[in-house]
């Protein structure tokens, strides 16, 4: 099968990018609060976990405001959550486009994906903040990292968001498959708890879990100033396999989408 | 010269029912599984266009038009038979499908450009000439969800028309315009005919098919039926809908769905014909021909006096028309069991151009429950028109009666 995704985005490139502009001016037309939206959810999460394993069930965090262990993983976390569950709908919420016009589908199902960014990079300013607040350096060589990451986790999430909004187009029980499933997911990450509670010899199997390297590698940079862990190359390469599923699935079905009625 | 679009023995089928196709089978391979219904929306059909052509399609509903307008779009693709399409295309299958009601007109125009195919570069270029087309130049920063239906399409029909295609399909988009802007959109596609542009245009309109394309393909049932001359194709065309409402008749699966309970089948309406003055039958009149309708009914029980009715329709379920012997007071005497009765209705069909659908009943006098009900027994066109448009034929005519310098009036009051 030949790769087409990129000539895919080459070749409407504008389309791209008007579409994430028009999910974006959509999201947050005739909103008050409008794109603060973004940060919402991270930091109310972090409120609620702060409160509860500082004040109730103290966690190590090695040294580290737990405002910030959580909320340096809660960032990339939401965006991870959000964009999955956007991408899923991508397809089913625009279903009167795909039947009746022709451009490739996976146009809507990666716009979708980059609007969430600029959700995520206003979420990522107020990291920084929090991190000059508490006197935790900032822009150290470790940061050169944060690309690399960003692009395993964006693998990961596009893959899992062809397969999820493809096989959605014709079974609507994936929406709530994968909505538990990220629910359950989020426990099996380390978001709200450091990855040294998870016993040493479990680790190989616990780092099976793309996200787990992920959440850590943007911790171990972010906040602790060391390189990523080796896991993440494992992050990395089940990202990439993920990706190529869920491509080869989405384009695998794509010729059917407009005969679902 | 290479054609600009082919189309070789194509096929196209559906899926029946509510089941969604069981993903693995759409995963596993191209062949089906057995024990599923399908419905073939069109069969092995064939035709081949060269540049600078044009080509109407036109058929009852469920003829397969859009299909096909879909399947050279590439939004579906065939079951079997092969489509090449040579060139970059515009289908406007619905107008402004990609727009989004809370953005602005702006804004619109570019998202439905790049939906359409287009860069953003090109859009900059055109833009003036779209809004100008569309006429919408002090809306344009409003969102369109505030924008009237015709605005909406004239839009629409701007931008696909401003992509600059070699190649441009277009569906029965163009109803809800107004009458300048339907002629300014058949004028555009007859100068991208002359520029060497190829053009298919589907639409119930038959007096369009007629000014656009001097080509046209008849679609019944996902058959094609006719291919060639305009004006033959539309005579060709009232056939095929006679026979269309023949067979929607005799389809036991429709008639179930029109609730049973109501009808009794004691007595049934049959051979419900439409007859011109000069007595020939036919499905093809001109605005204010006198018409008979004329319908056997066979009484299995004896009936007391039932009302006879017969209704016009258009096929968007409008009724334009709807009479029965109860409102007209005609009295209508007892039918004996075991009789066959012929009926004639007189109408004056002072309708304007398009397709119509004639229904016949019979219900009981107290109007409870019918015995036998055809609402579209038949199917017919109405071609001639002198001008008018809209429903009625009122044959308005014109003329300037007084002209008057204006310091001449009378002062008001």
């Amino acid at each position: 099968m030949q790769i087409t995704v990129l000539n895919d985005i080459k070749n409407h490139s504008d389309l791209l990018l008007a579409w994430t502009s028009r999910t974006i001016r959509a999201r947050y037309q005739q909103s008050i609060l409008g794109i603060l939206w973004a940060i919402a959810q991270p930091l109310a999460m972090m409120f609620v976990f702060t409160i509860l394993f500082t004040r109730i069930i103290p966690v190590d965090t090695g040294g580290v405001p737990y405002v910030v262990f959580s909320y340096s993983a809660l960032v990339p976390w939401t965006l991870f959550l959000t964009s999955i569950t956007d991408m899923i709908e991508s397809l089913v919420a625009n279903m009167n486009l795909v039947s009746k016009i022709y451009f490739p589908r996976d146009i809507l199902v990666i716009s979708v994906m980059m609007a969430r960014l600029l959700d995520f990079s206003i979420a990522f300013s107020i990291l920084f903040l929090l991190l000059l607040y508490y006197h935790l350096p900032v822009f150290t060589k470790e940061w050169l990292f944060l690309p690399l990451i960003l692009l395993i986790q964006l693998c990961l999430s596009l893959g899992l968001g062809l397969l999820g909004s493809a096989t959605n187009v014709f079974l609507r029980d994936v929406r709530h498959l994968f909505a538990l499933g990220l629910q359950l997911w989020f426990y099996a990450t380390p978001i709200i708890y450091p990855v040294t509670m998870i016993p040493e010899n479990l680790r190989p199997f616990y780092f099976l879990n793309p996200m787990a390297g992920v959440i850590t590698a943007y911790r171990s940079v972010l906040i602790y100033q060391t390189p990523p862990e080796s896991y993440l190359i494992l992050s990395g390469i089940v990202s990439v396999v993920i990706l190529i599923i869920g491509y080869i699935v989405f384009k695998r079905l794509e010729p059917s989408f407009a005969d679902v009625v | 010269m290479s054609p600009s679009l082919q189309f070789d023995h194509v096929s196209k089928r559906y899926r029946l029912g509510q089941s969604a196709p069981s993903l693995r089978s759409l995963l596993r391979s191209k062949k089906s599984s057995q024990g599923e219904r399908y419905h073939w929306a069109i069969n092995d059909i064939s035709f081949e266009m060269e540049p600078g052509h044009s080509m109407g399609i036109i058929g009852p509903n469920g003829a397969g038009k859009t299909t096909i307008l879909k399947l050279l779009s590439k939004v579906t693709r065939p079951t079997h038979g092969e489509i090449k399409v040579n060139g970059r295309f515009s289908a406007l299958i619905e107008l402004g499908a990609g727009f989004h009601p809370d953005l602005t007109g702006r804004e619109n125009i570019y998202l439905n450009g790049t939906i359409l195919g287009m860069k953003k570069s090109e859009i900059n270029a055109r833009f003036d000439e779209i809004v100008e087309f569309a006429g919408i130049g002090r809306y344009l920063d409003t969102p369109v969800k505030r924008y009237s239906s015709g605005m909406y399409a004239r839009l629409g029909f701007s931008v696909a028309a401003h992509i600059d295609p070699e190649i441009l399909l277009v569906d029965e988009v163009l109803a809800v315009g107004d009458m300048a802007f339907q002629k300014k959109c058949y004028d555009r596609m007859r100068l991208l005919t002359k520029e060497g542009k190829t053009i298919i245009f589907v639409s119930h309109n038959l007096r369009a098919i007629q000014s656009v394309t001097s080509r046209c393909l008849v679609l019944y049932r996902g058959n094609k039926v006719f291919d060639g001359d305009s004006a033959e194709a539309i005579a060709e065309y009232s056939n095929i809908i006679r026979q269309a409402a023949e067979e929607y008749r005799n389809d036991e699966e429709i008639e179930k769905g029109i609730s049973q309970r109501i009808m009794t089948h004691t007595a049934t309406i049959d051979d419900v014909s439409m007859v011109s003055e000069e007595g020939y039958p036919t499905a093809t009149f001109s605005a204010g021909d006198l018409v008979k309708v004329r319908a056997k009914i066979k009484f299995d029980e004896a009936a007391d006096s039932p009302v006879l009715a017969c209704r016009i329709q258009q096929p968007n379920g409008t009724v334009v028309y709807d009479f029965t012997t109860l409102w007209a007071e005609i009295p209508v005497q007892k039918f004996e069991a075991n009789t066959v009765v012929e009926i004639e209705f007189k109408l004056r069909l002072n309708l304007v151009e398009g397709i119509y659908q004639l229904g016949v009943n019979i219900a009981y006098n107290d109007l409870s429950r019918y015995y036998d009900r055809i609402d579209r027994a038949l199917d017919f066109v109405i071609t001639d028109t002198k001008g008018g448009r809209g429903i009625a034929d009122l044959q308005a005519d014109f003329s300037v009666t007084n002209i008057q310098p204006l310091d001449l009036r009378e002062p008001v009051g």
